[in-house]
């Protein structure tokens, strides 16, 4: 999972097909590498999580029925939630239940688990990816216009209000946000939660608030990366060759400076769309956006077991497939980088 | 033409090695000279002060004055709040709970982070190896989500809460200590004091930890801007600080109903975070900016 990318000045590639193959032999490699660690790293998540969720005070059925059931429908609940036995005999039905998708019953709403996660997670991925159409062009211009005012005055001051921005938590940036729609400028609403399944474009609406809450606090280090990185490419020899030779516009800027600058973007821009997918817990509950965050922290809350379980290990594996691909778009866009096992 | 080449490298070499020599002293007088230094460092002191002070200043965050949801006025600088308790004295008094938890698990994190870091940087090997898969296992899942897992285990105390930022943040200050260390393995002076028969803890503290001292200071200043956006954020999600506590993140949770009617039940405890945590981060980054040099 660490291997981190490496940038050889060994001996030279060719260039023509053979590089081609070379790269996809590669890839191939990294993905069946991953095909081990992946699941190695979820499996060490889940022993952690189902022990920790097992010293959870309190007894699951008395939570679930309340004060008033006697201790035999306290045990009875119990076995019927498949919550007694040892602790070893739980997580082996628990883990086995998990891979062949029976992810049990929720213990507060009553209803099959994969389904409340699976369509939460459809939720926070459609919020997620909103969020991203709105961050990855808005960086990107932000950060190539910094780096053509490099080194004046708005260009610090840009960098610090955005780091501003990435280092208050995202409730910060909502509340102010909200204050501003809500009583200054009303134009979009300030909750989302009744919109979901009311026609794209009600949705979207309702769905702006949160995705640019989301996008905001990203913005910060994907500008700084693509500020250095245009700033880089346009100080190089490569680049003055260019110019000298006659490129300019499109051309110029696209195989030049775009793929040289990019490449540390792009690296992040994966690790952060892994992050985002799984739902953001603090922006769902704010704007009571029925995401998979928002059911997390309902399930702490009222010590859902098998929800909180369930969700981790979604969380979990959604992230670590992100950063699969974040390597496998490493290797397509800068053939350089190969990955070695271990550091 | 190769001559010039080899004259400018060796210049280059010199400048470079001229600019690494770390002046501790000129380091604060570069701090203090650095209006995004001072400025943020006086709001910290200034939440310190309040945190430790508020209750002798008579200021009374509980109790109801008898109007409800007043706007702010001379009476009450940020208004009241729905049960008619003064926001300017909440928000001063919530400045305890914001610097308590955070900070506390900053320095669990610092402490477990360099030690671990120190260990598998001079172990190598197998212990090198056992430290950082488990990190990864760590810096898998997002910390939030941890972090919920933890509360629904162990509940919400502030020592709790504390300890797990801890173990949290220690992985990634971890990494970079180690990083650090694997450097400082290749200089003489560690081969020298092997040579002499130094035992490994006499070198990893008296010999190790003072060169890396830099880096775990500006990795825990660092920490201290996460560690209390992370903490604000569990008590904003009404998992950590329960009311009636004064504390800010849970003041923003439970106002949200009066964003319309009531704006500055809300506005004053966020601006309050805000202020804080933006102060924290600004220090760290010029620590971060001058003791590396």
């Amino acid at each position: 999972m660490t291997a981190g990318p490496r940038l050889e000045s060994g001996p030279r590639l060719g260039r023509g097909p053979a590089v081609l193959s070379v790269r996809h032999r590669g890839i191939a490699r990294l993905i069946g590498q991953r095909a081990v660690q992946i699941p190695a790293v979820l499996l060490v998540v889940s022993v952690l999580v189902f022990w920790l969720i097992q010293v959870v005070p309190g007894d699951p059925g008395r939570n679930a029925l309340g004060q008033y059931a006697t201790a035999a429908q306290v045990q009875e609940w119990n076995a019927a939630h498949g919550l007694d036995g040892g602790i070893v005999e739980r997580y082996l039905s628990w883990l086995g239940g998990f891979v062949t998708g029976q992810w049990g019953t929720s213990l507060v709403y009553g209803e099959p688990v994969a389904a409340l996660v699976l369509g939460r997670l459809g939720n926070s991925v459609l919020l997620g990816l909103y969020a991203f159409a709105i961050l990855v062009p808005l960086a990107i211009g932000v950060g190539a216009w910094q780096a053509r005012r490099e080194g004046s005055r708005t260009d610090r001051a840009v960098t610090v209000g955005l780091m501003s921005l990435a280092s208050v938590p995202e409730f910060v940036v909502g509340v102010l946000l909200l204050i501003v729609f809500a009583l200054v400028f009303p134009v979009l609403p300030i909750q989302s939660g009744d919109a979901v399944g009311t026609g794209f474009f009600p949705q979207v609406r309702a769905m702006t608030l949160p995705a640019v809450t989301l996008a905001l606090g990203y913005v910060s280090v994907l500008a700084r990366m693509t500020r250095t990185g245009v700033v880089e490419a346009t100080g190089s020899q490569f680049y003055r060759t260019a110019v000298i030779k006659g490129l300019h516009g499109g051309a110029l800027f696209r195989r030049h400076v775009a793929r040289n600058a990019l490449i540390p973007t792009i690296s992040l821009i994966g690790v952060y769309l892994g992050a985002r997918l799984g739902g953001s817990a603090v922006v769902e509950t704010l704007f009571g956006y029925p995401g998979l965050g928002e059911l997390l922290v309902t399930a702490t809350q009222k010590k859902d077991v098998f929800i909180l379980a369930a969700g981790v290990m979604v969380t979990g594996l959604i992230s670590l497939c992100a950063l699969l691909v974040t390597d496998i778009t490493f290797t397509i866009v800068d053939p350089r980088v190969r990955f070695t096992e271990g550091e | 033409m190769a001559a010039d080449v080899l004259l400018a490298d060796r210049v280059e070499l010199v400048e470079s090695v001229d600019a690494a020599t770390p002046r501790p002293a000129g380091a604060w007088a570069a701090l203090l000279r650095r209006p995004t230094f001072t400025v943020p460092a006086a709001v910290i002191v200034w939440w310190v002060v309040v945190a430790i002070a508020w209750r002798w200043l008579g200021l009374d965050p509980f109790g109801d004055t008898g109007t409800k949801l007043a706007p702010p006025s001379p009476e009450h600088w940020f208004g009241t709040d729905r049960i008619g308790r003064d926001v300017f004295a909440r928000v001063l008094a919530g400045a305890e709970s914001a610097l308590l938890i955070g900070p506390l698990g900053t320095f669990v994190a610092t402490l477990l982070g360099t030690a671990l870091g120190l260990v598998a940087g001079y172990r190598r090997g197998w212990v090198d190896q056992l430290f950082m898969r488990t990190f990864d296992v760590f810096l898998a899942l997002p910390t939030l989500i941890f972090l919920l897992v933890i509360v629904g285990a162990f509940g919400s105390s502030p020592l709790v809460l504390a300890a797990a930022i801890g173990v949290l943040f220690a992985p990634g200050i971890a990494r970079i200590i180690r990083a650090e260390v694997l450097v400082e393995m290749g200089k003489d002076y560690v081969t020298s004091a092997r040579v002499q028969g130094e035992r490994a803890r006499w070198i990893l503290a008296r010999e190790l930890l003072p060169n890396v001292w830099p880096q775990v200071a500006v990795q825990a200043a660092l920490s201290i801007g996460g560690a209390v956006f992370v903490a604000s954020s569990l008590s904003f999600l009404g998992l950590a600080a329960a009311p009636p506590s004064p504390d800010w993140g849970l003041a923003v949770n439970e106002n949200r109903a009066y964003l319309q009617g009531a704006w500055w039940t809300l506005v004053f405890p966020t601006l309050a975070i805000a202020s804080l945590v933006v102060s924290v981060n600004l220090v760290a980054d010029n620590l971060k900016e001058v003791l590396r040099g």
